[in-house]
């Protein structure tokens, strides 16, 4: 996204500033709100209302390391969010009845209209050797369309996976995929250490699009 | 300062300022054929003689044999290989991003591994073997280098900052020999610089295609023979085998201020003697600075 590239929803606009570590500035109209981790928020205008809401399932998520609360700023007024890694924002506008997986700790922003969930991992080898931790972040649009800001590590890319089609990611890789993309772990029969064998990959399995980041946190064995 | 613009044409013989190898440009060619580097550009030279390096364009593609890299992102860019039947690339196995299922992933043949992981080095590589595709990344922000080697060319290259090679290219390592020694007694530590090994690359009958990840920005800089410069040990990328180098410290004047014995106010620089090409990146880790240096083996300034 272009520095200073500007777009709307609802009755609000979003300003996305700088290349580097981009800073999405959010102009709230009033009735319109967003929500997002209480730590990513980098300014606001003093009168801009904040809120906390909690997720459902708070307690599961907070033994998880994830957090149990949300933080939402209502309008009118200015508040701005950043992710203090270089890399880039990505603004996902999602229309009505979607559903979209998001890794831990990766979502920004998101308005109103997009209801906020998680899921599980599942899988005893996904949940050992994904390396994306035990649960993702779900964002569910039902009657309206909304939208979800995410911040990628690096350079994001994108690909949609035809019915069927595979791919295989380094897990630490992984950023966001369509609820109907699937997402396994098989092990590579290669050496990676004096004691260990094996190299554990995330495998994608359309149809749906996928996302992925090109600065990750290696998961694998040394 | 900036030099004059250079504009190549199509079907001109073009050489790189910066990979310099000579190549044929082909219709509406924006990059060199042989490393990415973009031909439009005016050279970007500092007034000590610094060229910087420009990162190679997003989604701009290089050819080696009958595979291709294509080079995408700006801030941690990936290299994403579409190999060619029956020919690979090796690389470190943190370094795979991602794979198509019909890419041969095998372990890359790798004497003495054991050594380097002592070291803390990556101690076993993978082969990709075409057909397919794969992508390659560092996960620092910077740029990817290409460094296209001719038949019999070589070229030095510090450690973890090697990010994928052309099977027709051999990796050698050595023992460097620059360490200092801090500390006294039971405390004594020995502190390696540049690292404990060496990774030399060689292009042995056939050419092939090096790439780095270089974090921040790069430059590069001819050194005339017996020239000399001083650089933050981890700012260096890769460099001519010509290139001589050695630890240098350097103790700046207390004014009359003196320290405990056990500290010492200095800066452990490494010496780079031409004749040849040497590369530095911006972003680096300092050498750890307050300890005395109580041996190895290393040049002084005292100022």
């Amino acid at each position: 996204m272009r520095d200073m590239e500007q777009f709307r929803f609802s009755a609000s606009t979003v300003q996305v500033e700088g290349t580097m570590v981009p800073v999405a500035e959010v102009n709230l109209a009033q009735g319109d709100s967003v929500y997002f981790e209480h730590h990513v928020m980098l300014w606001k205008d003093p009168q801009a209302p904040l809120a906390a809401y909690s997720v459902p399932g708070g307690a599961k998520r907070k033994l998880a390391g994830m957090p149990h609360l949300v933080t939402v700023a209502y309008g009118p007024g200015r508040v701005a969010f950043s992710r203090e890694a270089p890399g880039e924002l990505l603004v996902i506008p999602l229309g009505p009845g979607v559903e979209l997986d998001v890794r831990e700790h990766a979502f920004v922003v998101a308005s109103h209209t997009t209801a906020y969930s998680y899921v599980r991992i599942k899988g005893l080898t996904n949940l050992l050797h994904g390396g994306n931790g035990m649960y993702m972040d779900r964002f569910i649009t039902s009657g309206e369309p909304g939208v979800v800001m995410l911040h990628g590590n690096g350079n994001v890319f994108e690909r949609y996976l035809q019915p069927g089609e595979r791919i295989q990611v380094e897990p630490g890789g992984f950023l966001y995929k369509d609820a109907s993309v699937q997402m396994n772990t098989v092990q590579l029969d290669v050496k990676t250490g004096m004691f260990s064998k094996g190299l554990f990959v995330a495998e994608f399995v359309g149809p749906g699009r996928l996302g992925i980041q090109s600065m990750y946190h290696h998961h694998g064995s040394d | 300062m900036t030099t004059a613009p250079t504009t190549p044409t199509s079907g001109d013989t073009y050489t790189c300022r910066y990979c310099r190898l000579q190549s044929q440009l082909g219709q509406d060619q924006r990059s060199c054929p042989t490393c990415g580097a973009p031909i439009d550009l005016r050279a970007a030279v500092s007034t000590s003689g610094w060229v910087e390096q420009p990162p190679i364009a997003d989604m701009t593609r290089i050819q080696f044999g009958r595979s291709r890299v294509q080079i995408e992102g700006d801030v941690v860019p990936v290299a994403d290989f579409s190999l060619h039947e029956g020919e690979s690339v090796y690389f470190s196995h943190h370094a795979l991003l991602w794979a198509e299922p019909g890419v041969r992933i095998t372990n890359h043949p790798n004497a003495k591994g054991w050594k380097r992981m002592l070291a803390g080095m990556p101690s076993y590589m993978l082969d990709a073997t075409g057909p397919g595709r794969v992508g390659i990344s560092d996960n620092h922000a910077g740029e990817v280098i290409a460094v296209p080697l001719p038949a019999g060319g070589a070229m030095w290259v510090r450690e973890h900052r090697f990010l994928a090679a052309t099977t027709s290219i051999d990796y050698t390592y050595a023992r460097n020999g620059l360490w200092y020694r801090t500390g006294y007694g039971d405390d004594r530590e020995t502190h390696y610089p540049l690292g404990m090994y060496d990774d030399v690359f060689t292009a042995r009958s056939e050419p092939g295609l090096l790439l780095l990840h270089a974090p921040g920005n790069t430059f590069v800089r001819d050194l005339a023979p017996g020239e000399h410069i001083l650089v933050q040990p981890r700012a260096l990328l890769y460099k001519d085998l010509s290139v001589q180098m050695g630890l240098h410290l350097e103790a700046p004047s207390m004014a009359g201020w003196s320290t405990w014995r056990r500290f010492q106010v200095r800066t452990m620089f490494l010496r780079l003697v031409g004749p040849g090409r040497v590369a530095v990146h911006s972003v680096f880790e300092n050498e750890l600075e307050g300890e005395a240096v109580t041996g190895g083996q290393y040049t002084t300034q005292q100022w």
